[in-house]
């Protein structure tokens, strides 16, 4: 779990010994950049160096400071408190950690593995789970796409269920990312008088059932947005959102013309016999309050295999997902043999996701 | 003499000013990230040189038992049928002609299906069910047709579905989206003698979106 090189001073709150932690400090009393007694560091652009690195004034300068010291005197006063146990210390120092760690999309290899093994320790040690938590990267020549067939479904929402399940979403504010609109036939595709939350039998007669979700745009307006670039689309092509460095602006919900992002308004909570525990950092772990989240296409599914949750919840077949890429995948044969067509197609936003009827 | 040589300079600075304008022209023009007109020219392009990925659906269908069929350049696994059926093989009780076996002391059996498929005068169960070998199903014209191929009984009717099948428009793939593609058959979602998908309450009611509202 130890990085080399590692630039930020740590607790060591556990008394265990670390192992050449202190090799990279020099003696020189000036700040690490500017002694020159270290140029064999390898040069990341992890946290440290994007917040350390950074030109600012006196102003900003202090009140980074201030806000520095408000954490890290929480994290020693609560380390340092007598009656707490090893477990907690540990905790303590996770979290102070967890703390300085950089942007996802920036981090190497080792950083990730390291951010989520702290993860899986964390809840580990809040609940004595122990979660199965992955950071495998796009595979290459993958582009995930998707096509739903307006004719198919019925409006039965077994996928929203699904995907709630499968994805960790607060159960109490009853947050989901799936929408189906139920549409009055012949009116078009009009969505401001659809109901997305009807409830009585279905299919209703002379209606038809349309769902959206994050398209993962291929040119997404949510991530040209972001102002800490905490949004991003992965080589893949699907469109994520690292929770950690995301600040809750919701300038990408505001970008993005399909309403397909979604605000922890308060804590999410998810029982804990429930939790989905094969995760994926990008994906359904447990996020906090304050941040984005979405449809990521079941990263932690997708990446290995497996089609995502609502595809698999349908009972009628109305969702194909695969790779636009191959030649030979049942979603290009979609898109060459039927009569497709996307959401505001005229916006230049460019979505996987495409509809198209028997 | 100093004329000409004026001239000369405009026409040297006006020469580097145009270089300079056609270089800042050609670096305005370069695109920041990829350089593709658009999602559907990404994927042509791309595809060209498609190599096959390591990911594979292999693992996940270990756990069933597939057959491969090849339909019209299409080769991809279905379910296999027959070890799914309860009391296959039929001839085990149909060892008679159904005329004798009819009204005898024998436990019931198919007491519980009513065919809601079309309707009485397009079909009954002989128009998928061989009485002389109950072990097969048949065809409009007769010949034969394994349990474990049924697809075969429904395409003389439901072409359509069946091309969009074939394709992966029409039907739900098994567990992944990877190659070797397995596809649900026919019989797999639509009970054939029932077809057709029942009226039901969706799963879920969103009682906080009401709330939020109102």
């Amino acid at each position: 779990m130890q990085i080399k090189n590692k630039k930020w001073f740590s607790l060591n709150l556990s008394n265990k010994k670390a192992k050449n932690s202190s090799n990279h400090s020099c003696n020189c009393g000036k700040s690490s950049e500017g002694c020159g007694s270290q140029k064999d560091v390898e040069k990341t652009n992890d946290g440290f160096e994007q917040v350390m690195g950074a030109n600012m004034d006196r102003r900003n300068a202090f009140k980074q400071l201030a806000a520095s010291l408000l954490v890290g005197a929480g994290a020693i006063n609560s380390a340092c408190n007598l009656s707490s146990n090893e477990a907690f210390k540990e905790k303590a120092q996770i979290d102070w950690e967890e703390q300085f760690k950089g942007n996802y999309k920036l981090m190497t290899d080792e950083e990730k593995t390291a951010t989520v093994d702290r993860l899986v320790r964390s809840h580990q040690l809040k609940t004595g789970d122990t979660l199965n938590m992955s950071s495998k990267t796009a595979v290459e020549n993958v582009l995930f796409g998707y096509a739903f067939n307006i004719s198919k479904c019925q409006g039965y929402m077994d996928c929203v269920s699904a995907c709630v399940e499968e994805n960790n979403q607060d159960r109490t504010s009853q947050m989901e990312y799936i929408r189906i609109h139920e549409m009055k036939d012949g009116k078009g595709f009009n969505f401001s008088e659809a109901d997305d939350n009807y409830y009585h039998e279905v299919p209703a007669d002379g209606h038809f059932y349309m769902g959206t979700q994050c398209f993962h745009c291929d040119n997404p307006p949510c991530v040209e947005v972001c102002p800490v670039q905490a949004t991003w689309k992965e080589p893949d092509g699907i469109v994520v959102v690292d929770y950690d460095w995301c600040v809750g602006c919701r300038y990408c919900m505001a970008a993005c013309p399909y309403d397909g992002r979604r605000f922890n308004w308060k804590k999410p909570e998810v029982p804990i016999q429930v939790i989905n525990k094969n995760q994926h950092y990008l994906g359904n772990r447990l996020r906090k309050k304050g941040v984005m989240e979405k449809c990521t296409f079941c990263i932690q599914r997708s990446r290995t295999g497996k089609n995502p949750a609502c595809v698999e919840a349908c009972p009628t077949g109305a969702r194909i997902f695969g790779n636009l890429l191959d030649p030979d995948s049942t979603i290009r044969w979609v898109l060459e043999n039927k009569k497709v067509f996307r959401l505001k197609e005229d916006l230049g936003t460019e979505p996987k996701f495409w509809y198209f009827m028997d | 003499m100093s004329k000409t040589n004026s001239k000369n300079h405009v026409v040297a600075i006006s020469k580097v000013l145009c270089i300079l304008w056609m270089g800042i022209a050609v670096l305005s023009c370069k695109h920041q990230e990829e350089e593709y007109h658009g999602v559907l020219n990404k994927i042509e392009l791309k595809s060209k040189d498609y190599k096959e990925i390591s990911t594979s659906s292999e693992k996940f269908l270990a756990e069933y038992h597939t057959i491969q069929i090849t339909e019209d350049g299409h080769t991809f696994l279905i379910p296999e049928r027959k070890s799914q059926i309860q009391s296959f093989e039929c001839s085990e009780c149909h060892s008679k002609p159904l005329k004798k076996i009819k009204g005898k002391e024998l436990k019931k059996a198919h007491w519980n299906i009513r065919l809601k498929h079309a309707n009485a005068e397009m079909m009954n169960c002989m128009t998928c069910h061989d009485a002389k070998d109950t072990n097969h199903l048949k065809s409009l014209t007769g010949s034969k047709i394994d349990f474990n191929q049924s697809y075969n009984v429904c395409k003389q009717c439901h072409t359509k579905q069946f091309e969009d099948w074939k394709g992966g428009a029409h039907g739900k793939r098994i567990e992944s989206w990877a190659l070797p593609r397995a596809s649900m058959t026919c019989v797999n979602c639509h009970n054939p003698h029932n077809p057709s998908f029942e009226s039901r309450w969706p799963a879920k009611f969103n009682t906080q979106k009401i709330k939020e509202r109102e």
